[in-house]
């Protein structure tokens, strides 16, 4: 599988494939620390909201970037699940590399102040990471098989994550807890728990994931 | 390996390609998949290569690795030649070197070693195709008009190569329309057909004849639709420039 993993993120790389999700990483961090100094974990907590369809449009760019032939090529030697496995790995590794950048370069430039709020920054950029990649997984062309329907899913995905997100929303367990976390790192009163957030990101995540998976299996 | 009540469908509403097949392919032994375009002849080969899983039923004793190689090699990929071929050996599992440098040679890619694979002749990528389902030995080795696109010279190992194969104990699986087949001694046919799979006859009586036919080029579309409504499987049009 870390075979798979390592040839999708060659292609990933040479096919120029990684540009524009790194130039639009850095269009997110320009505008969220052009402003000046921010708290490290308000901060933090704005910016994983900002680089989830980042990272989601990242994944349907790296699951995009395989020939359709190439991946049943892929299938027929390694096997549906791994073949499907390795897909989501890889993606979450450009997603880590996303993140990491998304963290140190505020730093480099001087947008943040103090040291405290990296831990809860990571746990923030980790829980919009696995939501994302579970959303471009969505909205990649072996699940929606055309451009349009890929496009749509991915701008509806984030918009929704953000909009069931507010304040007052109507049903935010549908949504990853995007929101919920930066309201949480923002010190908003009456924020949930970071154990509730996590479980409702990892639950999110695993549902998205079956649901990928399960489409996978039914779609060819 | 057993085909137990195999049905096919793309997506759930689509029309049935296969229903119900029961087939067995003897270890070792090589089968000729014919049928007409659009039959369902590629579709049984990918749930045969596990690429595609059936809508119900199931394919037991596979044999492993499997080497497939699809009608259309996937060329749009930005690897070179022996970056592809070791890439893919790695897939399965492990990369030797020897064989990797044997099949280039022996199929006639080693020019081409370094060449990205977007800029192949549709022939050579389809060579590619062939190498990286034979570089891990495959138990399985299913072949998707293996005679399309290859040139004269290449489509000439087919036939040893799959002789190979078999006398390593591996199985075959092939399937044809332009009757090459004919140079697969000992090859049982299978023939797919509205949705069914009817299987057992040896090749020999189910010999299959090409008759080329000229016809003004204004005529062609006319005359091959024509054909067609005959019930004749027209193998290709060509213009005299492309003979």
């Amino acid at each position: 599988m870390t075979a798979l993993v390592r040839m999708r993120l060659t292609a990933y790389l040479r096919s120029g494939r990684a540009l524009p999700g790194l130039l639009g990483t850095l269009v997110v961090v320009s505008i969220i620390y052009g402003g000046g100094k921010s708290d490290a974990a308000e901060a933090y907590g704005f910016s994983a909201v900002a680089l989830f369809p980042v990272i989601a449009w990242q994944a349907k760019l790296l699951l995009d970037t395989e020939p359709d032939v190439q991946r049943r090529l892929a299938v027929s030697a390694v096997g549906l699940r791994r073949e499907v496995t390795a897909g989501l790995l890889a993606a979450g590794v450009v997603g880590l590399v996303t993140v990491a950048l998304a963290m140190v370069l505020p730093w480099l430039v001087g947008g943040i102040t103090g040291p405290g709020g990296i831990g809860a920054g990571l746990w923030a950029h980790a829980a919009a990471l696995v939501g994302a990649v579970g959303l471009g997984a969505l909205a990649s062309r072996p699940i929606t098989r055309s451009t349009l329907y890929g496009v749509a899913v991915l701008v509806t995905g984030s918009v929704l994550a953000i909009v069931l997100g507010l304040d007052n929303s109507v049903a935010p367990w549908l949504a990853p807890p995007l929101m919920a976390t930066a309201r949480h790192l923002a010190g908003h009163p009456d924020s949930a728990t970071i154990p509730a957030l996590t479980i409702q990101a990892a639950l999110w995540a695993g549902v998205v994931g079956a649901i990928y998976a399960r489409l996978r299996r039914t779609r060819g | 390996m057993r085909l137990d009540g195999v049905s096919y469908r793309y997506g759930r509403r689509g029309p049935w390609v296969l229903r119900e097949v029961d087939v067995e392919i003897p270890a070792g032994g090589t089968v000729v998949v014919l049928g007409r375009n659009g039959a369902g002849k590629s579709t049984l080969l990918q749930l045969a290569a596990g690429v595609l899983r059936p809508s119900s039923g199931a394919i037991k004793e596979r044999p492993t690795p499997v080497g497939w190689v699809p009608e259309r090699f996937p060329a749009d990929q930005p690897f070179t030649v022996v970056g592809y071929l070791t890439a893919m050996a790695r897939l399965h599992g492990a990369v030797d070197q020897n064989a990797i440098e044997a099949w280039v040679d022996r199929l006639g890619l080693a020019s081409y070693r370094g060449t990205r694979l977007g800029e192949l002749s549709k022939g050579t990528a389809q060579k590619v195709g062939l190498a990286q389902a034979l570089i891990p030995k495959p138990g399985l080795l299913v072949l998707d008009e293996p005679w399309e696109g290859l040139d004269a010279a290449a489509r000439e190992l087919v036939p040893g190569i799959v002789a190979e194969v078999v006398a390593a104990g591996g199985t075959v699986l092939v399937s044809d329309h332009r009757g090459e087949t004919g140079r697969l001694p000992g090859a049982v046919t299978w023939t797919v057909a509205d949705g069914t799979v009817a299987q057992g006859e040896p090749r020999q009586e189910r010999e299959i004849a090409i008759i080329e036919i000229a016809v003004p080029a204004d005529d062609a579309e006319e005359t091959a639709a024509a054909l067609r409504a005959d019930g004749h499987d027209v193998v290709a049009v060509r213009t005299k420039a492309e003979v």
